[in-house]
């Protein structure tokens, strides 16, 4: 336990953890040395966020540059009626703080853009892209990728949830080896126009945050080469095999990404022809 | 006929038979973008794959079955 080098209050804390074989006093401190980015703090950040303060994960960026609004409360649990109009990471990092303080919070008000990614990014164990437009996910996807970052993928659609995580080890499959380009801007619905299940981004982003204790803790099966689906209607989950594809345009054989200063993170998310 | 099983993740497996999608305007092949119409889903939400791939949508169905992943961005 020394090695642990915690507090009464920390051994007191992390007690459920630390007793378990999969865990214990390394494991812990495998957490309190991790740093895990999650972009974006609205439904599925919320419970990504809440989940890793809770366990420990010491070091924890947020990035997002809305403000709480009325309309997201039904979702996103880590913001409350105080909150409205404060930014979301303000309002998250402050919940963080309560839930606990030997965290250290990196809160970004920003948009994460090609220009801002290396500097928020990088460095981080594992990367959660809890966003909400392709966008983020295309840019959250080549960076990491091209930087060997693990990146945990959530996704939502009113009774319907995704999750996986590239590794970006060399091995499996990344977001373009599924997706290679974002398909045309208007022709996917989003969540404020078809409506979404409060409860649906918490049970999502609850298995995202399993997957960044599990990676930092270096045990059990990520769902790297696997996809999750989560019909809430059905109650019934599913995975799919995914594999590594070698005409990928950026984890390919012959990539045409080799820099997210290659892709225009608008539209189509694809290098602008010359 | 040419069976062919559509596994809509989430969804039960759809079996599509393509002489009947091909619009009867034999010998030509129907597509994967077909294949997704089939589904009653189109090209821009969804994605085709063979043994964990993505196959062109524009490319003539010879697999026997297929997965198809929805496109969704909510977060």
């Amino acid at each position: 336990m020394t090695d642990l080098a915690l507090d009464a209050t920390g051994l007191e804390r992390y007690a459920r953890h630390v007793i378990m074989d999969e865990v214990g006093p390394e494991g812990q401190k495998r957490l309190l040395d991790g740093h895990v980015v999650v972009v974006g703090a609205g439904g599925l950040g919320s419970p990504v966020v809440q989940y890793l303060a809770a366990a420990g994960v010491g070091r924890i960026g947020i990035i997002d540059d809305d403000r709480v609004e009325r309309s997201n409360l039904q979702r996103q649990v880590i913001h409350g009626e105080g909150d409205l109009g404060r930014p979301k990471v303000e309002s998250a990092a402050e919940r963080v703080a309560d839930l606990n303080p030997d965290i250290r919070v990196d809160a970004h008000e920003t948009r994460l853009t090609a220009e801002t990614a290396p500097d928020l990014l990088a460095g981080a164990d594992v990367v959660v892209d809890a966003s909400d437009n392709f966008a983020t996910r295309y840019l959250c996807n080549d960076f990491c990728a091209l930087e060997g970052i693990p990146l945990s993928h959530g996704a939502i659609y009113r009774f319907e949830g995704q999750a996986t995580t590239f590794e970006n080890d060399g091995e499996g499959p990344c977001y373009r080896c599924l997706f290679p380009d974002a398909p045309e801007p208007g022709t996917v619905p989003n969540c404020a126009t078809t409506g979404v299940l409060g409860v649906l981004p918490g049970t999502v982003g609850t298995i995202q945050a399993t997957e960044a204790v599990k990676y930092l803790l270096g045990v059990g099966d990520l769902l790297d080469g696997r996809l999750l689906t989560y019909d809430a209607m059905g109650l019934s989950f599913e995975t799919v095999e995914i594999a590594r594809n070698p005409a990928c345009p950026v984890c390919g054989e012959d990539p045409e990404i080799e820099s997210i200063r290659d892709v225009s993170y608008e539209g189509r998310c694809t290098v602008p022809a010359d | 006929m040419t069976t062919v099983t559509v596994s809509v993740a989430g969804e039960d497996d759809r079996e599509v038979e393509l002489e009947e999608i091909a619009g009867g305007a034999p010998p030509e092949t129907p597509t994967y973008a077909d294949l997704l119409s089939a589904v009653e889903l189109s090209p821009h939400e969804a994605t085709v794959l063979v043994e964990g791939r993505p196959v062109p949508e524009d490319r003539p169905v010879e697999a026997e079955r297929v997965t198809v992943l929805r496109l969704i961005k909510g977060g």
